[in-house]
């Protein structure tokens, strides 16, 4: 498809590079000479100095032949702007990046009058799965398909779980009161793995497993790892992400104390967020923390603007002994260093965006002919979920999956069959129009036919 | 540094060398001269030496080529290429020499057309060897790299790198978004127009045979005939009309024709500053060059005209045919053919030389600076097409134009090193090799050769067409000390 991407920061220039190795015709626009510099050299894109909103510009990029425009520079109203012209110069689908809350109140008016047919609010994307996060303290990272009727969660194995040491095969019949569920991936020293029968997850493995929500709750209390429910979040920074996390999770009974360095700003936050406590502070003084009872903490976000203040604050806290800590990192290079120092839920607003964005790129790709119904990164691009529609007349149709011959490196993670979630294991079979959710470490894969057949 | 990926990409290159001598094999089985052997083992050569190093065995330590290495290859990919393509010239006895075959390779590669052929080597040759001296033309042309990268896209990542060191001009304009394919576009473009030169020789009178030849020496603009005496062996005026045009098409930027393609139509021409100041100054010059001979024709205009126009398109475009001694003429006409062979085309053409668009910078920055010291305080941008043109760019131009001037100077110094010639015949030997246009003055002017010149000024002269072709910076970065560091 032919993409134009204006504003090539953090966020465009990751999905241009995304969106170059799914192999489509990407045109990059911006405003910054050295942008466009660093990006032609580095990016198999066309690239052009201007501002996104101009109509000569655009056409110059070809809007007028363009299937996706998608408009994430700084600024709400160049992108709101950016969509409005592109879309009547003759594009075919547009997405925003809008960020600021005010915006937000008026949205849907907004993109039915500018033609945007997806804003995407990358604070409130990152707000959600924080709070996600919060949800299950235990995991590492949550993520939901099929409509929200599958969750895969990462958590990692401990050495007093019950499951560590034993072949996968052998699991069913050694511990027969552990909820089945499919151990979709296993992360080991950097490099994904798919469990096969004689796989043994060791300590310290980030295990990712899916299954239907009341399955992984089961699951996870058999694991007693459901002990700490968060009823109270520490925030570090007083941004928007803070802002749409305290909207969505004190609702939830969870009480969140704040911290933000600047006077003004917390006197707005505390108006708009009668509930939560607000401390005018630096967030990274420890006897202030300490003060506001930093240790007794169930949660503990870091999300100020400065990715080395997140992170070591983020690891005092761990030190300090709250069971849950979050921190925001912009810089997707060191997420593995980070792991290793025991930081396990790390997120990225950039990463977040982008793979939303890409999502709904994947989407309107199936309108055009290919066979994935969406797809998901996984572990920072290592792995990834697909999920199909099983079409009429596919050879692995009706045959169990023990008959079939799979992929290497691949795995049939999900069935949903008539709204009915199916964890499959070899005697399950796969039938017409089930939704299919392969989940696999090699990309590029197209059509369920590459992964199954007989 | 990434050598593994280096000498990968080296290899691949060779084994498209060895590809393109497949059509020269046919050639000489049609006419049987006896040059199918020596062609057959050059391929095999080529083959091996190709697959040897593009197979080598373990892993990229990493598949993104960065910007130097970009350059590397490219510089080390046409010396070798040149080395290797000189393979069939010795095997088959036409030229036995290295340094002699290697300067008609690399002549033939960086579609100069200054040859080391004699009237004997003429007579002697067979078909299938001159046929492979025109397919360096037509390859070197466009870019072997180019057409590495439209024949493999997926050979490694940030392409736009090779493009970029081996595209003719100051900047690359890719004509869509992914290299791969824009490379594949200019080679359609290419053939296109190849073609419809093939058959408008054909029409004229041509054979097959020298049709094709002449086609890829025109399309290339390099200007190797498969005659000692050029294109005045037919003596014809629709051939020469027929040569004049498309070797000004040549040298037109190839985005235009794309653009003319895709809708456009001929506006795309016309709104282009650089084809606008291409077709004045060609205009100009045959004018010029029409009345400086009027004299020495005797007063027939329409004779001059003739003799004029092909020269001026000939050394414009940087083909270097002839149709006419141009040694007799007036020495004013010499001077006219200097500052020809020194502008060259167009950018993103397959021609040599400075480039129209450099030239156009050159004046409007030279007119600031004249208006900058009356009026010191005057914010001046110079604009192209009627956008500014980045500062950055500018002083790049500048240097460009510095770098190139000295390098003709010291190269017709070195080349004057141990030679009978005059002062013009070297610097005009080293002029017309840095530019890629063939003839020069004097002794190496249009009826001569570089026969006469030692073994060192064959090779000097060799680089030199090597530093013009890809624009000097690709060949200069390996004399630097961070090209050859380990990182």
């Amino acid at each position: 498809m032919r993409i134009i991407v204006i504003g090539a920061g953090k966020v465009g220039y990751t999905l241009a590079e995304h969106l170059i190795a799914e192999e489509h015709d990407v045109i990059i626009i911006d405003k910054d000479d050295e942008v466009i510099e660093r990006c032609s050299g580095s990016l198999d894109a066309l690239c052009i100095r201007g501002n996104g909103a101009n109509a000569k510009i655009l056409l110059e990029a070809g809007v007028d032949k363009a299937n996706i425009v998608i408009a994430s520079t700084e600024s709400d109203e160049s992108n709101m702007l950016a969509c409005l012209i592109s879309k009547r110069l003759g594009a075919n689908y547009t997405l925003a990046r809008i960020r600021d809350p005010e915006f937000n109140e008026s949205q849907m008016l907004l993109q039915n009058e500018l033609g945007i047919d997806v804003a995407i609010n990358p604070e409130r994307a990152t707000a959600l799965e924080i709070s996600r996060l919060l949800r299950y303290p235990f995991a590492g990272s949550i993520e939901s398909f099929a409509k929200g009727l599958v969750e895969m969660v990462e958590f990692r194995a401990q050495e007093e779980d019950c499951f560590v040491g034993i072949p996968m095969k052998d699991l069913a019949g050694k511990l027969p009161r552990l909820p089945r569920i499919l151990y979709a991936m296993v992360e080991r020293n950097n490099t994904v793995m798919i469990p096969g029968g004689d796989f043994r997850i060791q300590p310290g493995d980030k295990v990712f497993v899916s299954g239907d929500m009341l399955t992984i709750t089961e699951y996870f209390r058999f694991l007693g790892r459901n002990k700490h429910k968060v009823r109270s979040v520490m925030l570090l920074g007083g941004g928007r992400i803070s802002y749409y996390l305290s909207r969505l999770i004190v609702p939830m009974g969870i009480h969140v104390t704040l911290f933000e360095i600047n006077p003004v700003k917390a006197r707005v936050l505390s108006e708009q967020l009668p509930k939560v406590d607000v401390i005018v502070g630096d967030g990274t003084d420890q006897d202030l923390l300490e003060e506001q009872g930093l240790s007794q903490m169930d949660a503990f976000v870091s999300l100020s603007n400065r990715d080395e203040e997140n992170l070591i604050s983020g690891m005092h806290a761990s030190r300090s002994g709250v069971p849950k800590v979050i921190a925001k990192n912009s810089r997707l290079a060191y997420q593995d260093i980070l792991n290793d120092l025991g930081l396990d839920s790390v997120i990225s607003p950039q990463f977040i965006t982008s793979s939303t964005i890409l999502r709904y790129v994947r989407a309107r790709e199936n309108s055009n002919g290919t066979k994935i119904e969406r797809l998901y990164r996984l572990v920072g691009g290592k792995a990834e979920a697909i999920e199909f529609i099983a079409r009429k007349g596919d050879s692995y149709i009706g045959i169990p999956l023990k008959k079939l011959t799979m992929k290497k490196g691949s795995l049939v993670s999900i069935i949903v069959h008539q709204g009915k979630i199916i964890v499959p294991f070899g005697n399950d079979h796969i039938e017409e129009n089930d939704h299919v959710v392969i989940i696999s470490v090699e990309s590029g894969i197209s059509d369920l036919n590459e992964v199954l057949y007989k | 540094m990434n050598r593994k990926l280096i000498v990968r990409m080296l290899g691949a290159l060779l084994l498209i060398e060895a590809a393109a001598m497949l059509p020269s094999l046919i050639v000489s089985l049609v006419y049987g001269e006896g040059d199918a052997l020596p062609i057959l083992y050059s391929i095999v050569i080529n083959l091996l030496a190709g697959s040897s190093m593009s197979f080598i065995p373990g892993k990229d330590q990493n598949s993104h080529l960065r910007l130097k290495e970009g350059f590397i290859i490219t510089a080390l990919g046409w010396i070798l290429l040149g080395i290797f393509g000189s393979v069939p010239f010795m095997l088959s006895g036409t030229l036995p020499r290295f340094e002699e075959a290697f300067f008609e390779t690399v002549s033939g590669l960086t579609t100069t057309g200054a040859s080391v052929f004699t009237q004997y080597t003429f007579d002697h040759a067979c078909r299938g060897i001159l046929f492979w001296r025109a397919t360096t033309h037509w390859i070197g042309g466009m870019g072997v790299l180019v057409l590495t990268l439209a024949l493999l896209p997926k050979l490694t990542g940030r392409t736009a790198h090779l493009v970029k060191a081996e595209s003719p001009g100051p900047s690359l304009s890719k004509l869509v978004p992914k290299t791969g394919a824009t490379a594949k576009i200019l080679y359609k473009i290419y053939i296109l127009l190849s073609l419809l030169e093939f058959v408008t020789l054909l029409l004229c009178g041509l054979s097959p045979y020298d049709s094709a030849v002449h086609t890829m020496a025109t399309a290339g603009t390099g200007g190797f005939s498969r005659y000692g005496d050029s294109i005045a062996h037919y003596n014809s005026v629709p051939v020469e009309i027929a040569i004049t045009v498309f070797m000004f098409m040549f040298g037109v930027n190839f985005a235009l024709y794309y653009k003319c393609l895709i809708g456009e139509k001929i506006k795309a021409f016309f709104h282009d500053e650089e084809f606008r100041w291409y077709l004045i100054f060609a205009a100009a010059f045959i004018i010029l060059i029409s009345f400086l001979n009027l004299d020495y024709y005797q007063g027939d205009f329409l004779k001059s005209l003739r003799y004029g126009s092909f020269q001026i398109s000939s050394i414009m475009s940087t083909t270097g045919f002839v149709t006419y001694d141009y040694n007799q003429w007036p020495a004013a006409s010499h001077i006219i053919i200097v500052i020809a062979m020194l502008i060259g085309s167009c950018a993103g053409s397959t021609a040599g030389g400075i480039k129209v668009i450099r030239i156009i910078v050159l004046s409007k920055l030279s007119r600031r600076n004249i208006r900058a010291t009356g009026q010191p305080k005057k914010m001046d941008v110079i604009r192209i097409d009627g956008k500014a043109v980045d500062e950055h760019m500018l002083s790049q131009i500048a240097q460009f134009a510095f770098m190139y001037i000295a390098l003709i100077l010291v190269g017709g110094f070195i080349m004057s090193l141990g030679s009978n010639y005059d002062i013009g015949t070297n610097l005009s030997a080293s002029l017309t090799c840095v530019s890629n246009v063939g003839p020069g003055l004097g002794a190496v002017g249009p009826v001569e050769n570089y026969a006469g010149y030692g073994i060192h000024a064959k090779l000097t002269a060799s680089f030199l067409m090597l530093f013009g072709r890809l624009e000097l910076l690709p060949l200069f970065i390996l004399f630097t000390r961070s090209a050859w560091h380990k990182y």
